[in-house]
């Protein structure tokens, strides 16, 4: 028995050790060639960068001086930045709300966000686009309201499930030390809801700065376009017109801040999920 | 420091389908422990949350202070609450979760820092400042949550089940605890349990309440020695009062209880309520501890029977002995060196001066 379960486990670790490889490749792929020159990138992409074939950060001058790559990043970590920080701030109040205040229209309402999660975009998207245009949404600070609407329905679901786990005699105990309930919500629970919250800001940032769809519909490609239309951009042309390099660098750039933001924030994640699912 | 007035306070939910509490008419004096006690459900805890401002009230008048607070928010009451989880603020360490009702009331740092000291001091949680409410135990989270209510000099504490997380020998640690404090404090409190014990050591003055209805509010004592009613005979003691069927009768022109082929002289006491109940059925009250065995009766056992011991278990100090009298189990707790082992013939002894007498039909004491 002992042996059968350790060449099971042996088995899964080989598994996941492909899956692994399946999804790394694609990255360190565009790591080694961002540092590679144009013609080596084309006749020898799965090769490491040796004397001959490194260029250093050329590619990466390069990429930074095409297609507004700077400006094309702001608008990514405006949108981004600005976006999360509405999604965790106002779904987090409307899940407590909704938790908190039991009648039926929380409850149809708390039901119209779970079925947002399973409406998918493409179903919505061209009505959408004809008022995020109508409505003058079509710029940076308008998808910002967009996004608002897209990221909240497993936002509520996470933060409710989590705020029906915090005992209501927290909040009556802030209530009798003297908070109101604006002051309850920012000094007791929104910071009890820190894990989760920091759950809801990767999973959103991670989908908001690489959402190619929303922003190409709605911002087009224009001065407002985002990091991954601008990456589109730079692909489009004649074959042979196209600098793989400086391609490759602007990948890396592109998916560089939101690895460094998992990277930093990943351990709040599992808490997060599981935060609330056993009594402690 | 405050008195508490409830005038035919009603609350329901829902509403107004689920009546919880119907009509309820109390006054808690100034500086007074008062522990309101009942079976779960009896509306003891929704009392205490009315008085908190934590439920709102349906109909009637609340005071604290003379003040009526009714619509006045919790905050604006001036009472401090303890609660069954302890409640703490799990991101704050445990010296601000007490500063945290001084730092909304914008007291000067120093001050804070004496209050909390002072009232850490007390509770001996002193070490324990620095650390977060999960690094405690139960028992100094409860203190913790004492503290936190202490160190805001409230005119009322409110206690609702606070001790009934922690294990036994912790519990009656605490029990004392609190009754040190509400010395010290010179506060009103008011503390809801379900314990009976808690409730009898701890407080000046007990409400007994069931289904929303004051049953009996009077000293532990006098719950004891007179309750007023089955319910509150039942509830006080334990294990509880025996409930017997008996008949008075006059014999010789003496008042006499019959009861299950016994009977005994109806206490001098006694005699004149019981005077109108002749030849009729009442309810003969006896707690466990008030029979006694051949082996501590003494001179007092005036009524004898012979019993079958159904069981018997050893407490220490004491053995109860639970026995059948008219197909009915009754206890005896009784104070024996030797083991009675099961269906052994036991002779117990009831002292008339302890019987208590119910009317059948209302159920309140004779």
């Amino acid at each position: 028995m002992k042996s059968r379960g350790s060449f099971g486990r042996g088995a899964v670790y080989v598994l996941l050790a492909l899956i692994a490889v399946v999804f790394l490749a694609p990255i360190v792929i565009i790591l080694i060639n961002s540092v590679k020159g144009n013609f080596y990138i084309s006749s020898s992409p799965f090769t490491f960068p040796s004397g001959e074939t490194f260029v250093g950060f050329e590619n990466f001058i390069k990429g930074f001086n095409q297609s507004d790559f700077m400006r094309s990043f702001a608008n990514s970590a405006f949108i981004t930045v600005a976006s999360v920080a509405g999604i965790v701030l106002l779904t987090s109040m409307t899940a407590w709300y909704i938790v908190r205040i039991k009648n039926k229209f929380t409850r149809i309402i708390y039901y119209f966000f779970v079925f947002s999660m399973v409406v998918p975009f493409q179903m919505v998207m061209y009505t959408m686009t004809y008022y995020a245009f109508e409505f003058k949404l079509n710029n940076p600070v308008g998808i910002v309201f967009i996004y608002l609407g897209f990221g909240a329905g497993l936002s509520v679901f996470m933060f409710s499930g989590f705020i029906k786990s915090i005992p209501v005699e927290i909040e009556e105990a802030a209530n009798i030390d003297g908070c109101g309930p604006i002051r309850a919500f920012f000094t007791i629970i929104f910071p009890i809801l820190k894990p989760t919250a920091i759950t809801v800001a990767i999973l959103n940032a991670m989908w908001i700065w690489n959402d190619y769809l929303l922003p190409y519909l709605v911002l087009g490609s224009g001065k407002n376009k985002t990091l991954p239309v601008a990456v589109q951009m730079a692909l489009t042309g004649g074959y042979g017109n196209k600098d793989m390099g400086a391609l490759m660098a602007m990948l890396v750039l592109a998916i560089l801040p939101i690895i460094i933001f998992y990277l930093f924030c990943q351990k709040y994640i599992i808490r997060g999920v599981v935060a609330g699912a056993v009594k402690g | 420091m405050a008195t508490i007035r409830f005038i035919n306070v009603a609350k329901s939910f829902d509403n107004g389908k689920v009546t919880v509490i119907p009509d309820l008419s109390l006054e808690i004096a100034d500086k007074e422990f008062v522990v309101l006690v009942g079976p779960s459900g009896c509306g003891k805890s929704t009392t205490l949350r009315m008085i908190a401002g934590l439920e709102d009230i349906s109909s009637g008048e609340l005071y604290i202070d003379d003040k009526l607070v009714n619509k006045i928010p919790p905050k604006d009451r001036d009472i401090a609450m303890v609660f069954q989880s302890y409640a703490l603020y799990p991101h704050m360490t445990v010296y601000k979760n007490m500063a945290f009702a001084l730092k909304l009331k914008k007291m000067p740092k120093n001050e804070i820092d004496e209050k909390v000291m002072w009232a850490a001091k007390i509770l001996d949680i002193e070490p324990y400042l620095d650390r977060k409410p999960r690094a405690l135990s139960g028992g100094q989270r409860q203190r913790v949550a004492l503290g936190r209510a202490m160190v805001r000099n409230p005119k009322v504490f409110l206690l609702d089940e606070p001790l009934s997380n922690l294990d036994a020998k912790l519990r009656t640690e605490m029990r004392a605890q609190i009754t040190t404090l509400h010395q010290k404090l010179q506060t009103t409190f008011v503390y809801v349990t379900h314990d009976q014990t808690e409730a009898m050591t701890m407080a000046d003055r007990i409400v007994v309440m069931d289904k929303g209805i004051i049953r009996q509010f009077d000293t532990p004592q006098k719950l004891y020695n007179e309750p007023a009613d089955m319910f509150v005979a039942g509830f006080i003691g334990s294990p509880q009062m025996n409930f017997i069927d008996a008949k008075i009768i006059s014999e010789n022109g003496k008042l006499k209880v019959k009861f299950s082929g016994y009977s005994f002289e109806v206490p001098r006491k006694k005699t004149k309520s019981l005077e109108k109940y002749i030849d009729k059925t009442v309810i003969l009250g006896i707690r466990p501890e008030h029979i006694a065995s051949e082996d501590d009766a003494g001179e007092s056992g005036t009524c004898s029977m012979t019993v079958n011991a159904e069981i018997s278990e050893m407490t220490g100090s004491e053995t109860n002995i639970y026995f059948e009298l008219s197909g009915k189990r009754h206890i005896a707790r009784i104070k024996t060196e030797r083991k009675i082992s099961t269906g052994e013939s036991v002779k117990l002894f009831i002292d008339p001066e302890y019987a208590h007498f119910f009317d059948k039909e209302t159920t309140k004491a004779i």
